[in-house]
């Protein structure tokens, strides 16, 4: 015999637990809601300063570089000394005088993969190669720099600094513009080309391009104006970007103004346009990653990104474009660095700011400061640190986190202009085929596509479900009832079927015998007045006791044969109406296009899903409206329809709305049948013959791909929250106002 | 036409045609899933076209159609098999070009276990390089007898080799979590076992590995000649042939006797040819170990809350929070409970565990990833609030003077619960539990991010310690019709036994539901009469 506190204790206990067991479906609810959304709320945030560090350093500097750990910078002094530095305590791990430099000063550097190209003050060039190399040391990772020097070359005959160099290369060639001192702008490209014989040739130009922007035209023909009248008409060239198909220069001029050159023939140079970019002078340009937008900063501190934007107007086809303006600098832009991983950059400007800017998102997400006037900056190649050197000698090296620069409300919900678009649109590509390739996540396409899914799925259910809701309570015969049970089984089909069904039986059939879908419903009507007109001539011996209520059942073989002659007419009807071909005619006459998995079949494959829900919840609400309300109507002589319109109706419609909102919910969320009937092609379009692609079947099939913590991840993670929040807004609502109609009934 | 219309009677007949078709949509779907999904397995007759260029197409008919837009012609598909003799599976003939149509007794159907099926004519047993002539009773003696062969092959390959490949793994897990350790005489001395074991493993390893080279051999030495419909001449070997069978000769019993013993592979094999083609058995399983392992959490907290709901709480702020998340539970789109499955399940907590317990595995991660464990849990939140409204409905049933005797006889409320209330409700519990099963068994949405895979290279259930493997990743009935039926390469081809396995799917579901129907039914019923 157990104690009797020994028992109460267990009652006590019992009691918690159990209370405890209930509160954890509110715990459950909440914790989906709020893990959720911290998956999310990292989007939104700015970047920021992780750590800070600094190093004096004993020269003035005029480049730098990092590892992708961000361990080792490589620092180039003015003097042409190459300097590795450890960024941990600031030890120099290697030195190398440059060799080939002699006794001149470096005036331009431009760096590129591995390289430095180094422009001096008495118009030589200077290659340099680093290379890192890691062994491992006990677990320790060690890397040893290497530098080795190519012969310099001889750029300018005249002997000037080159004021600013650009090099880029590919497979094959290979192009180096420079500025010098004194206004000229030179090229010089070396191109290997095989011959058929497999015998590699290699062609060398060396030009003066100056008369390009001096407007005299091709440069083949100085003998037009001598050279010193030519360069005092020239706008002084203050910067250069060269991209890497060897085919696009800018060149930036001390007018504000920018100019275009095609030099994908080496030989002849052309310009393709030149627009005033700036009201002041241009101080900065820079490619974006990918080399196709085109950063662009000014005297006054002005940031603009530009891009070529289809343009028939224009002889070339192309239109140089202001597509982004970023928050401006308060003083002139004196360097511009792309990241490595995004349409991100640093801006540097002369009063010591940098921005880090994101082009896309067209936002600054974070300035940090140098105490004097900036000489270089970087970006580290995994876009998670800058370096800068300003002209006191100072290294900074600062720690950044910007795990979703690319992200604002606008990128989600607005329209954005994307590089190779026309005009801003909505756009959903998360994944591409180039390493370059830009996500775009705008969740705007999805959002539709799930409301014009929801809307034809209710077009179709809404009435099939309400209306056969309103049969079965008011007119279906008592006998009958357990065909309710039948309608809740259809509730009880997996989806996965319905979509299969839909995808690859109903879609390839309504493709098939499309006119027989419009005019089905005549038929019906049709079949319908018939079979009335065949009930009243049944003998009322024969209908025992069905003289009412068993019109449904009654219908069932007027239906299918409306529906066998509907299908039998679909030929010659398409023939009547479409011209013979249904889908030519679409299109010729309309303009729209067939898919096959289109809207018509998902409406129909999640109205399915959604009948048995609407009809569920409706018939009950009109099954509880008061006999007593019915009676009175009754007795005052309205008719059953009169009754079940104008009294049952109203009475349930709380019912009815609530029924109509849980079902909504469930469309709203449906994943497998849209995921399996549309081609799931994000398109803005209400063609009800094209497909389109929902929030829900979007997770479905992009998050196993996506990264987690990702941008992509997080993004998905928000259109779970939206659907969360949607449904359960409206779940909410139609549960508050079934409880209220509850309470009302009972009071009746 | 005013007043009929006046009556209302064809508005109400209008309702009724509402209903009407909604029975009819059900009962249409249900029969179309019931005529595709029976028809797969039985044999067709084989067709011989003779067209009219001279050319030869053999197969089974797939199905005859009439030709879009033109009057009064039609066109056959016919399954060709021979998939690596054609490079397809099937091909549509206008009745126009054909000659001469003709059903050769003597036509046979190879099934093989790779490659598809191959029809053709038997012309002989390849002996050295001659070909000697063989009936097909013989050729029947000698399928059989490549069976036991083949089941060595499998067992080595499966069973004997896997084991060493388990161990193996294992060992090599071991060994680094040693290395991890700071090294003292006795981790050295571990780590020598370790690399004794190693070495007799490799031995092992390589005995087998020998050993199946020599099955091959021998498995391979017996080969059949066929000439297909082109007058080619293909050769086969025996133990590749599953089944062999003459469907124009066929009687229909042999027919139906070949049906069952299809429908039995279909159910109980592994699946072949990327899904195509074989058994969904892994599938069968992976869903009935996923629901099982659902219904165990999510029983105790759906009743718990029902308990709550019912018992304990008073019209309160709390219980009504209980409500409406119970209801939205049940609101909330399948695909949400996925994303959180992944991110908390999976990404916190397996990850968590992954480096707490298995450090030594990683990256790779095993728990980290998606697995039945994970799935289940995902699937038991989105069933809770099933299984909370039938057990609020059970516990309303408990009559009322049984359980004021319990209390007048002072037993506590707790005890009154567990022995007078609860027994009165279980039927209304098991009702619950098999609604959620229902509904767990056909949803797919959220198991296709929390570890459902399209093939699963071994059961999350076996012989090796610890027997059940919650981590594993494991197939699904459903996500194999979705996989099959629109991520499989050969989808024409696949298409047939999707059908087959929806019937499977759907019967399932419909079982359940209508014996939790028949339950609350019958607990209604119960209830009404208590209640006098």
């Amino acid at each position: 015999m157990k104690s009797i506190k020994r028992r109460r204790f267990t009652d006590k206990a019992a009691h918690w637990v159990i209370k405890l067991g209930g509160a954890a479906v509110i715990v459950v609810i909440l914790a989906l809601f709020i893990f959720i959304f911290l998956e999310v709320y990292p989007l939104l945030k700015d970047a920021r300063v992780i750590d800070k560090k600094t190093f004096l350093l004993s020269e003035s500097v005029i480049a730098l570089k990092t590892d992708d750990q961000q361990e080792i910078a490589c620092v180039l002094y003015k003097k042409g000394l190459v300097e590795f530095i450890s960024l941990t305590d600031g030890a120099v791990i290697k030195k190398h005088p440059l060799s080939g430099l002699g006794n001149a000063l470096i005036t331009s550097v431009d760096m590129a993969d591995n390289h430095l190209f180094i422009g001096t003050d008495d118009g030589r060039l200077l290659t340099v190669a680093l290379s890192f190399s890691e062994s491992f040391d006990q677990g320790v990772r060690i890397i040893s720099p290497e530098v080795s020097e190519e012969e310099p070359l001889c750029f300018d005959d005249q002997k000037k600094p080159l004021k600013s160099i650009i090099c880029k290369k590919s497979d094959s060639a290979r192009v180096l513009i420079a500025s010098s001192e004194d206004g000229r702008l030179l090229l010089r490209a070396t191109e290997e080309t095989t011959s058929l014989f497999g015998r590699g040739e290699k062609k060398e130009v060396v030009q003066d391009i100056t008369g390009l922007i001096s407007g005299a035209g091709r440069n083949d023909a100085p003998h037009l104006s001598p050279p010193d009248e030519r360069l005092a008409m020239t706008p002084a060239v203050t910067s250069l970007a060269l991209d890497h198909f060897l085919e696009n220069l800018y060149v930036g001029a001390s007018n504000g103004e920018l100019f275009h050159f095609n030099i994908s023939d080496k030989e002849n140079p052309y310009l393709v346009e030149k627009i005033k970019a700036s009201d002041t002078a241009i101080t900065a340009l820079g490619f974006l990653l990918g080399d196709v937008s085109l950063v662009v900063g000014d005297q006054r501190g002005g940031i603009n990104v530009w891009m070529r934007v289809r343009d028939e107007a224009l002889a070339s086809g192309w239109a140089l474009k202001r597509i982004h303006t970023l928050k401006s600098h308060n003083a002139a832009v004196i360097a511009i660095a792309p990241s490595f991983r995004d349409k991100g950059f640093l801006t540097a400007a002369s009063d010591g700011t940098i921005n880090l800017n994101h082009a896309t998102s067209e936002q600054t997400l974070l300035t940090i400061t140098t105490t004097a006037k900036p000489a270089t900056i970087v970006f580290s190649p995994k876009a998670n640190g800058a370096l800068a050197v300003d002209e006191n000698n100072t290294l900074y090296l600062w720690h950044i986190s910007n795990p979703h620069p690319e992200t604002t409300l606008k990128t989600l919900f607005g329209r954005v202009w994307y590089e190779g678009y026309e005009k801003p649109e909505f756009v959903w590509q998360s994944t591409g085929g180039t390493d370059d390739f830009e996500p775009k996540l705008s969740l705007t396409p999805l959002i539709f596509g799930t409301i014009k899914g929801t809307m034809y799925a209710m077009l179709f259910a809404v009435p099939v479900g309400v209306l056969a809701a309103l049969y079965t309570s008011q007119f279906l015969h008592k006998t009958l009832k357990p065909i309710k049970p039948v309608i809740e089984i259809m509730a009880a089909l997996p989806s996965v079927v319905l979509g299969f069904l839909a995808g690859l039986w109903l879609a390839p059939l309504i493709e098939k015998i499309f006119p027989a879908i419009i005019i089905f419903p005549l038929f019906i009507l049709l079949f319908i007045s018939f079979a009335i007109f065949l009930w009243n001539y049944i003998p009322p011996a024969f209908k025992g006791r069905y003289k009412h209520g068993a019109e449904a059942l009654f219908l069932i073989p007027f239906i299918i044969i409306a529906a066998y002659v509907s299908i039998q007419l679909s030929g010659y009807c398409e023939h009547l109406l479409f011209s013979d071909d249904y889908r030519r005619w679409l299109n010729d006459i309309l303009g729209l296009r067939y898919d096959q998995r289109n809207a018509v079949v998902v409406g129909f494959a999640i109205g399915f899903a959604i009948i048995p829900l609407i009809f569920t919840i409706s018939e009950d609400a009109m099954n509880n409206v008061p006999k007593s309300l019915i009676s009175a109507s009754l007795a005052l002589g309205a008719t059953p329809w009169q009754t079940a319109m104008r009294v049952v109706l109203p009475t349930a419609s709380p019912g009815v709305f609530s029924a109509i909102m849980i079902g909504f919910g469930r469309a709203v969320g449906e994943t497998m049948i849209v995921l399996m009937a549309t081609g799931n092609t994000p398109i803005m379009d209400w063609n009800i013959f094209n497909g389109f692609r929902a929030l829900a079947a979007n997770i479905a099939v992009e998050i196993p791909e996506a990264p987690m913590g990702g941008t992509l991840y997080r993004t998905l993670f928000l259109a779970a929250m939206l659907l969360f929040i949607t449904t359960f807004l409206v779940n909410t609502v139609a549960e508050t106002v079934r409880q209220k109609m509850k309470r009302r009934y009972s009071k009746l | 036409m005013k007043k009929i219309l006046k009556t209302g009677t064809p508005y109400i007949w209008l309702t009724a045609c509402m209903l009407t078709i909604s029975l009819l949509m059900i009962g249409g779907l249900i029969l179309l899933i019931m005529v595709k999904g029976l028809g797969v397995f039985w044999p067709h007759e084989m067709v011989r076209f003779v067209l009219k260029d001279g050319s030869v197409v053999m197969g089974e008919i797939a199905k005859t159609e009439s030709i879009p837009h033109i009057k009064d012609t039609y066109r056959t598909k016919l399954k060709i098999g021979n998939r690596d003799a054609f490079g397809l599976d099937f091909q549509w003939v206008d009745h126009e070009a054909v000659a001469r149509r003709e059903y050769p007794p003597d036509a046979l159907a190879f099934e093989r276990r790779e490659w598809g099926n191959l029809y053709g004519f038997l012309k002989g047993l390849k002996v050295g390089e001659n070909t000697k002539p063989i009936s097909e009773q013989e050729l029947e003696a000698l399928i059989k007898e490549s069976y036991a062969l083949y089941k060595k092959i499998r067992h080595v390959e499966k069973r004997a080799i896997g084991n060493i490949n388990y161990v193996m793994e294992k060992n090599r897990l071991t060994l680094r979590r040693l290395q991890a350790l700071p090294s003292n005489a006795d981790t050295q001395e571990k780590v020598n076992d370790i690399q004794v074991d190693v070495n007799r493993l490799e031995s092992l390893y390589h005995t087998q590995e020998n050993l199946l080279a020599e099955l091959y051999q021998e498995a391979r030495k017996q080969e059949v000649v066929v000439t297909i419909s082109d007058g080619r001449e293909r050769t086969l070997p025996v133990f590749q042939i599953i089944r062999m069978y003459a469907p124009n000769k066929m009687g229909v019993f042999a027919k139906v006797g070949f049906y069952i013993s299809k429908f039995w592979e279909f159910v109980s094999a592994e699946p072949r040819e990327a899904n195509t083609e074989g058994g969904i058995f892994p599938a069968i399983f992976g869903t009935v170990m996923m629901v099982f392992i659902m219904s165990i959490a999510v029983v105790p907290l759906g009743v718990l809350t029902a308990v709550y709901l019912k018992e304990y709480a008073g019209d309160n702020i709390i219980s009504r929070l209980v409500r409406i998340s119970v209801s939205n539970l049940a609101g909330v789109p399948s695909i949400v409970f996925g994303v959180f499955g992944l991110g908390f399940f999976i990404y916190f907590i397996g990850g968590g565990i992954d480096s707490l317990f298995y450090s030594e595995s990683l990256p790779t991660p095993t728990f980290g990833t998606g697995g039945i464990l994970w799935a289940s849990l995902t699937l038991s939140l989105l069933t809770v609030p099933v299984v909370v409204v039938a057990t609020e409905e059970g516990l309303s049933s408990a009559s009322k003077s049984v359980r004021e005797g319990s209390y007048a006889l002072g037993a506590t409320k707790f005890e009154t619960l567990w022995r007078v209330v609860l027994p009165q409700a279980t039927p209304g519990i098991l009702t619950g539990t098999i609604l959620s099963m229902a509904r767990a068994v056909g949803e797919v949405a959220p198991l296709m991010i929390t570890g459902v895979v399209k093939l699963a290279p071994s059961l999350p259930l076996d012989s090796h310690y610890p027997f059940v493997h919650l981590e594993r990743k494991f197939m699904h009935l459903g996500f194999h019709i979705y996989d099959v039926g629109f991520q499989s390469p050969n989808v024409e081809a696949a298409v047939p036994m999707v059908y087959t396995t929806t019937l499977v799917l759907v019967i399932t579901v419909l079982t359940l539901n209508i014996s939790a129907i028949l339950l609350r039914n019958r607990l209604r019923k119960w209830y009404n009469s208590s209640a006098m």
